[in-house]
């Protein structure tokens, strides 16, 4: 015990030493996290060569401060403009939109940074301490239990159906169809695809979310001079350090929601294969679930942008420990530290922490610095990235178009993902103009094809028996959870309607 | 309902253009997996089922809106001249051309091309001094942080080429 505490010790003083590497890489990744089709993984494999070049820790540090902080950018315009700068984000504009057109913008962006970085900072200190046990957890989910988690997620669709529920569940269901598109996990027979070869591997996520969210917003905000509401461009006329302190006030009142919802997202994150997207979610429905005002979500709600941005960051943490434990990359960016650091020699699996407990321990330091240092250096620029809602739309919404429409192409290099984010507008438009929830159809293609795939595994393994959904107590258990989470909404509803009839 | 002056009559073939797209996609998602494994049917017929199920439901109640009074099939709410007259519809041919012409002048060019078109038409072509340097400044920042920094595989172009060849003689 004392050994492991001098060493966290001396870890976190040689950690806190590459302030001068850490600083810059949070300001790389919030720009790469911000723009559609940019991540920290592909950011990762672009700069490989400095990052082979740089020494073992160095390489260690900026790998973990861009992953963090890329993860924390990618809400930035999705609270802005209502573009995620990743499927991860998706969830975040949900309420975070909102309350920018109300003119928070700059309360939504300090509630952000601070439930991300609090939600990031908790979870790594947790994986820190219960790494083994942690580790566990992806053993006991197996496809049954994916498929219920999920459900969780996808069970999104009918709070947002809650508005319109016909709509709502059109929205998602074709979403869960254009999710579909692609070929079977077993045959790999093609369906849906159109005859275009590139919509073999299914429908790609960046230009979905780029089509949905950024272009059909682009041509949505055109109507108006600037986004803002009146309302919003008077709260922005005269911006002070006062909104600013009143966001990081009205999250860590909210420390308790920012400490849950970043577990489920660490707990996601644990599972290999299981990734940001999910864990927001999830996250977000969780939270409207067991929330006094669920009918306050989607209008600006706090506690909805905390939700998400406490768990996608929850999940870094959680993606390092099947890697470091196990050997097992959590996602795409794992996957890719794990290449780094075969190459400087670092083979990771359960003897890592007895051969190179430095390595080990030292990236969930890097983390946690990380973190820190976001806190210091990110909440003050709060107040200035709040000013693009004041930039008029005629110049915001060609910017928008152009930028992330490169950014649709740059994940595959393939042409045909700018036109198809195009064609994802142009659904998103009409989505949005008829009142039909982007947001649902989002979720659908985002969750769609994992859905699948678990279910055929489940069914496979189980020789076609349908039975096998609940087959597991793990799973038995998270079916009872499900149910419970969708028919409390209902019993918290009744309740408090015959209160109001009680106390008009 | 209908005879309430203040409430205003739906555009109900509006809101029928995406339920009628899923419908049509569903149909066609269908015909390429009739003869396919049930690995590739199980899920499809599943979800497809139920979003034809839905989308039924709502051509019922869209047309009993629509015997009420309660609304017209036109498509108002989704396009009109609004829709000209601000710029929107220029804007998405302006788009559609940046896509189509990417690919031969680069990105640094297109994206400059693009966005003084579209920001001369959305902003009635006034103050062309501020949207010339608006677009260059974003273009140009473009191709130094995209192509020059990060060497990414922007599309290129003329443009990019002549730096590449300024920069690699000095």
């Amino acid at each position: 015990m004392g050994d492991t505490t001098a060493l966290l010790g001396t870890v976190f003083l040689e950690t806190i030493g590459f302030w001068w590497v850490i600083i810059p890489t949070i300001f790389l990744g919030l720009i790469v996290g911000g723009i559609p089709g940019f991540s920290a993984a592909n950011t990762i494999i672009i700069l490989m060569p400095l990052t082979l070049a740089m020494d073992l820790q160095m390489g260690l540090v900026f790998m973990v401060s861009l992953y963090c902080a890329a993860r924390m950018g990618a809400g930035i315009p999705a609270i802005l403009v209502n573009i995620p700068g990743t499927a991860g984000a998706a969830a975040t504009p949900l309420d975070g939109y909102p309350m920018t057109k109300q003119g928070r913008g700059q309360q939504a962006l300090a509630i952000s940074f601070v439930a991300s970085s609090l939600g990031g900072l908790l979870t790594t200190i947790i994986a820190l301490a219960a790494m083994p046990l942690l580790a566990r957890v992806g053993f006991y989910m197996h496809s049954v239990e994916m498929i219920v988690i999920m459900l969780f997620g996808i069970s999104l669709i009918a709070s947002i159906a809650a508005q319109d529920m016909l709509k709502g569940l059109i929205a998602g269901f074709f979403g869960l169809m254009l999710g579909a598109i692609g070929t079977d996990v077993v045959y790999a027979t093609p369906r849906g695809t159109m005859g275009f070869l590139e919509l073999y591997d299914g429908i790609p996520l960046i230009p979905a979310l780029v089509g949905l969210f950024a272009v059909s917003e682009a041509f949505i905000i055109i109507e108006k001079r600037v986004i803002l509401t009146k309302q919003g461009q008077e709260a922005m006329e005269n911006p002070s350090w006062a909104a600013t302190f009143e966001g990081v006030r009205d999250a860590l009142t909210r420390w308790v929601h920012i400490c849950w919802t970043s577990i489920i997202g660490l707990i996601i994150g644990v599972i290999p294969g299981a990734g940001a997207s999910i864990a927001s979610f999830v996250a977000y429905q969780q939270s409207r679930t067991f929330s006094k005002t669920p009918e306050k979500y989607g209008t600006g709600h706090i506690e909805g942008l905390i939700a998400p941005e406490s768990a996608n960051n929850g999940v870094t943490s959680g993606t390092l420990v099947p890697l470091l434990v196990l050997g097992i990359p959590g996602g795409a960016t794992a996957a890719i530290m794990l290449v780094v650091m075969q190459y400087h020699g670092v083979s990771f699996g359960p003897s890592l922490f007895q051969q190179d407990p430095k390595v080990g321990y030292g990236m969930f330091m890097a983390m946690a610095v990380s973190y820190f240092l976001m806190i210091l250096t990110i909440i003050p620029l709060s107040r200035y990235m709040s000013r693009v809602t004041t930039v008029p739309t005629i110049y915001l919404a060609p910017m928008i178009i152009s930028f992330t429409l490169v950014g649709a192409f740059v994940p595959r290099e393939y042409m045909f993902d700018m036109y198809l984010a195009l064609a994802f507008g142009v659904i998103g438009y009409i989505a949005r103009r008829t009142g039909y929830h982007v947001a649902a159809i989002l979720i659908g293609v985002i969750l769609g094809p994992l859905l699948e795939t678990y279910f055929l595994r489940a069914l496979k393994k189980s020789e076609g028996d349908i039975m096998v959904l609940f087959s597991s107590t793990l799973g038995n258990i998270l079916w009872v959870a499900l149910v419970v989470s969708l028919v409390l909404p209902i019993v918290f509803d009744r309740r408090r309607k015959k209160k109001e009839l009680v106390q008009p | 309902m209908a005879d309430d002056p203040n409430r205003a009559p739906k555009h109900l073939g509006a809101d029928l253009v995406i339920p009628t797209l899923a419908v049509i996609f569903t149909l066609y998602y269908f015909s390429t997996i009739w003869n396919s494994p049930w690995t590739a049917q199980v899920s499809a017929f599943a979800i497809g089922g139920v979003l034809l199920f839905i989308c039924v439901l709502f051509f019922f109640k869209v047309a009993g809106q629509y015997k009420r009074g309660e609304g017209r099939f036109t498509f108002t709410s989704l396009i009109n001249f609004e829709d000209i007259r601000t710029g929107r519809v220029a804007l998405l041919f302006t788009t559609v051309g940046f896509c189509w012409l990417i690919d031969d002048l680069g990105f640094t060019l297109t994206t400059f091309l693009f966005l003084w078109l579209s920001m001369a038409i959305l902003g009635s072509f006034k103050r062309l001094g501020i949207v010339t340097i608006t677009s260059a400044i974003m273009a140009l920042g473009g191709w130094a942080v995209f192509i020059l920094a990060f060497d990414t595989r922007f599309p290129r172009g003329w443009f990019e080429e002549t730096m590449k060849a300024v920069m690699a003689n000095g």
